[in-house]
């Protein structure tokens, strides 16, 4: 008998920040302008420790303006998919859940778009306007998840078939709208929204942006970690749960909330990357088991890991054009997912 | 275990409305009995008789529509759900795991309701543990996983996990249902034994009239979510009211332990 | 019993406070040192753009406005187009940064450009938003009509330092417009239908710079929708029946495969144009506001009105 402690936790996920970390490195060796290993690993601990150091001017303000800032993107972006993915797993109890099942990658398109149209119609401050359409996106998404939690609910309470299926619904009717939406946009929007809504990395973001994508993902983490003991005994079953004391109530509606944050955070900034937060939960489990104390936080890793292995991939494979990321996800991942799903029946 | 942990159901109803226009069905009548510990009442009916409903709202998942249940002097609906846990234990008849797990997985659930939420399990929670699956008589299974071993290990399992929330009341719901003939004694002399050597509280439901007659001290009969009769097996296997109960023919003997058996007889053309 | 908030647990959690703080200020910029003199313009897309006073440097995502910097002579200042950028054939031997829809950041950031050129109705506004984040000036143009396509590329002239040439390629394009303009006087506008798509059939909106080509041509399409791209009925395009139907492409053999084949499917059977073979073909010059239109504009008129241009050559 050999319980998780929580040193266990800590060295394993050590052992994860450390393949990021490695991830990251071969990351910024690719892009247009060569990198030196070395300088390269001058620039990152730079970096770290809050100061930029002398860099030669070749490559670094490539590095430090754009690559670096698209892979944290990228890091921030996978880490929040994956644990809502790993999150709605366990409150939906249905391992084929993932973000986007609630619809609320729809609804935060559906905004985006909304405020892609509005926009020149309207006069805006220089600030607000950099962040107009995330931000149309992110209340697309709050609206979402407050239309499908109250569809959702049966007799009071968060019902699993109900949630599912309202989510379900939301995301067909959304999507059916954004299909609609796209023929009313100018046709450039057109073709640049259709990239976007698979997903892509490759635009800078503004420090704002940045700074509310950071926060977002560490308090939702948090949150959501702090009932990783509640998932796990929710995982044994609703009843059982709470003959052993867990508030199931408040433990559902906070892990909803707080993944569905995440998801739309994630799809506000850089759109619908797929198959992360399906996959990568199911592959940290084969690795790490099932307890949710471990499987969080290495789903976090885990999901970073896979977007910026991805991103990488989306900008070098067809230099100097760049491939949405989210193709990226869905051509590796879907071969994927059937490997899993025959292993599983094994 | 405290002395004063007693069970105390007094005159509790439950009726709940499908949807707000019907009238609302009644469940379960005035249902009234005490229980000490070292005690184990079974409740006793055919299906839909309500006994599943005592046991929710003794379990605190119900809220009683009059009269209230009282364990250690607290309402049980109005305790906050870590201290009920800590207090009363259920034991189910199937477990309902998403995703595979090892038994002392299992079993270390019960140890959730102590301590904070977020919790990290520590040497004391794995020594109780230990001794529950050593008290139920299933420790040799420690490593094996859940969907691996039989259902009369599961339920002792199950049982086990129960017993490592240092309950004083444990409640059982059909343990026995999906277990063969050897099993369901198996289980219930260790039950017994359990309840005499920690003196519990102990609510079981059943329909099994011989089980019951043989290990429970008291008999709370029901029937169409009325309570018939409470009192010792002697008492409640009264020919005329099981037959009634039961819709069936059958005799009532008196055996040398002066516990009853009950013989179904054939229907007669 | 509770390892979360005990005095270890306080450290580690203190550690990962420390690591969350330190993992926000990391990302805090350092302030860029002032730049160079500069010059503010007012773009076509109504944003302000700050220039350098000399611009050496060009970086073009729009093929027409790479022909615009060739136009005006300054293709010795481009450093990159994107993989669509083919005329002049030169511009097909510049460095690449991608494509028009999503160009690849850091190479244009490698080849620190003083200006990227871009046209509203082609590429992104996120692409100019990313470019404003890492410090490079983006101009955009946004011509809507014929006339208004060469007002552009003057004005873009002047931006960049060469209103001369600006003003040469002004008076040339006007003077010839004016001509075929003088040689159209009188005729009856055709009417036509300017074919994006056959199937489903995706023509024209009223308001897109095509039309206008169209009417600068001698045409008016019988499309009459607010829409820049709109699914057209062929049961109304019957019921209009234009003159011509005309096609965009550089490949017209393949053009008058595609209506042979069209003429045998029904419907389109029942357009005249397709029975009489009534087909103007322009080349892609008309799919790009760019100095080439006038060229556009000439080689429809002529399929379309040859009786005007049949005397003097």
């Amino acid at each position: 008998m050999q319980p998780l402690t929580l040193s266990k936790v800590a060295v394993r996920c050590g052992i994860l920040a450390l393949i990021l970390f490695v991830v990251v490195v071969i990351a910024l060796k690719f892009g247009a302008v060569p990198v030196s290993l070395y300088g390269l690993a001058k620039d990152l601990i730079g970096v770290l420790i809050g100061r930029s150091s002398e860099i030669s001017s070749e490559y670094g303000m490539i590095v430090r303006e754009i690559r670096l800032p698209r892979i944290a993107m990228g890091i921030f972006v996978g880490a929040s998919l994956s644990v809502a993915g790993t999150s709605f797993q366990a409150l939906l109890r249905n391992p084929l859940a993932d973000p986007y099942v609630l619809g609320v990658s729809y609804g935060a398109s559906v905004g985006s778009i909304l405020a892609l149209i509005i926009e020149p119609h309207i006069a805006l401050r220089p600030e607000v306007a950099t962040v107009f359409t995330p931000l149309g996106g992110f209340l697309g998404a709050i609206l979402t998840i407050t239309v499908v939690f109250l569809l959702g609910r049966y007799r009071g309470e968060i019902d699993n078939r109900t949630l599912l299926l309202s989510g379900v619904i939301a995301g067909m009717f959304l999507s059916a709208i954004i299909a609609l939406l796209i023929t009313m946009l100018p046709s450039s929007s057109t073709r640049g929204m259709t990239v976007w809504l698979m997903g892509d990395l490759s635009t800078p973001m503004s420090p704002i942006l940045g700074w509310v994508l950071r926060t977002g993902f560490f308090a939702g983490f948090a949150l959501i970690y702090l009932t990783a003991s509640d998932l796990n005994l929710l995982l044994a079953g609703e009843k059982e749960a709470m003959h052993l004391g867990v508030d199931v109530r408040k433990v559902r509606f906070v892990v909803y909330l707080a993944a569905s944050a995440l998801t739309g955070l994630a799809v506000s900034v850089s759109g619908s990357i797929g198959y992360v937060g399906l996959l990568v939960p199911h592959m940290m489990r084969l690795i790490f088991g099932t307890d949710y104390r471990m499987l969080l936080p290495a789903a976090a890793f885990g999901g970073a890991i896979a977007v910026v292995i991805a991103d990488t991939a989306a900008r070098t494979i067809a230099a100097p054009s760049e491939l949405p990321v989210g193709a990226v996800t869905a051509i590796v991942g879907a071969p994927l997912f059937i490997y899993l799903l025959r292993r599983r029946l094994a | 275990m405290n002395a004063d942990a007693r069970l105390s159901v007094e005159q509790v109803s439950y009726a709940y409305s499908p949807n707000p226009s019907q009238a609302p069905i009644f469940t379960l009548e005035a249902t009234s009995f005490q229980a000490k510990p070292g005690e184990i009442v079974a409740v006793l009916g055919p299906n839909a008789s309500g006994k599943s409903t005592v046991l929710k709202l003794i379990a605190g998942a119900l809220q009683p529509l009059s009269g209230r249940i009282l364990f250690n002097g607290m309402e049980t609906h109005l305790m906050e759900p870590r201290l009920r846990a800590k207090r009363m234990a259920m034991v189910q008849q199937e477990s309902q795991l998403l995703f595979p797990a090892r038994v002392w997985e299992f079993v270390l659930q019960g140890r959730h309701p102590h301590g904070k939420s977020l919790r990290f399990e520590n040497e004391q929670d794995v020594a109780i543990a230990k001794n529950a699956l050593l008290q139920v008589g299933a420790d040799h299974l420690t490593d094996r996983w859940m969907d691996q071993i039989s259902g009369g290990e599961k339920q002792r399992v199950i049982l086990a996990r129960a017993l490592a929330q240092q309950p004083g009341l444990l409640l059982l719901d059909e343990p026995t249902l999906h277990l063969d003939i050897g099993a369901q004694v198996d289980f219930l002399h260790t039950l017994k034994k359990l309840t005499l050597a920690n003196k519990y509280v102990v609510v079981i439901v059943t329909h099994e009239l011989n089980l019951a007659g043989e290990y429970a001290d008291q008999i709370v009969l029901m029937q169409k979510g009325k309570c018939l009769r409470v009192g010792t097996p002697a008492n409640v296997y009264q020919r005329d009211l099981l037959e009634q109960v039961f819709q069936t023919q059958l005799t009532v003997e008196s055996r040398v332990n002066g516990r009853p058996r009950v013989s179904v007889l054939e229907k007669s053309e | 019993m509770d390892n979360v908030t005990s005095g270890f647990g306080r450290a580690k959690l203190g550690i990962l406070l420390a690591l969350f703080a330190l993992v926000q200020t990391s990302f805090a910029r350092a302030q860029n040192a002032g730049a160079a003199a500069l010059r503010e313009v007012t773009d076509e897309a109504g944003r302000t753009v700050k220039l350098p006073q000399q611009i050496r440097r060009i970086v073009s995502l729009a093929p027409s406005l790479t022909e615009t910097v060739y136009a005006l002579g300054l293709q010795d200042k481009l450093v990159g187009d994107t993989e669509y950028c083919d005329y002049p054939p030169d511009a097909a031997k510049k460095h690449k940064v991608g494509g028009a829809i999503n160009p690849n950041m850091e190479e244009i950031a490698a080849l620190k450009p003083d200006v990227v050129l871009v046209v509203k109705s082609l590429n992104r506004l996120e692409t100019v938003r990313g470019l404003e984040q890492i410090g490079i000036p983006a101009y955009s143009a946004d011509p809507h009509t014929v006339v208004g396509v060469i007002a552009s590329m003057k004005r873009l002239a002047e931006v960049l330092g060469a209103e001369d040439a600006g003003g040469a390629l002004d008076t040339k394009l006007r003077e010839r417009l004016a001509a075929i303009h003088a040689k159209l006087n009188g005729v009856a506008p055709t009417p036509v239908l300017f074919v994006v798509w056959t199937e489903p059939l995706m023509s024209i909106g009223r308001k897109t710079f095509i039309a206008d080509v169209l009417e600068g041509a001698g045409a008016t399409s019988v499309v009459d929708s607010k829409q820049d791209w709109p699914q057209f009925s062929l049961e109304e395009a019957v019921r209009l029946q234009p003159e011509y139907l005309v096609f965009a492409s550089s490949h017209s053999e393949t053009v008058h495969n595609d209506v042979e084949a069209l003429a045998l499917k029904p419907g389109w059977s029942a357009l005249h144009a397709i029975k009489n073979r009534k087909i103007a073909i322009v080349g892609d010059a008309i799919n790009r506001p760019g100095p080439r239109i006038v060229d556009a504009v000439e080689e429809l008129a002529r399929q379309l009105h040859p009786e005007a241009f049949a005397e003097k050559n």
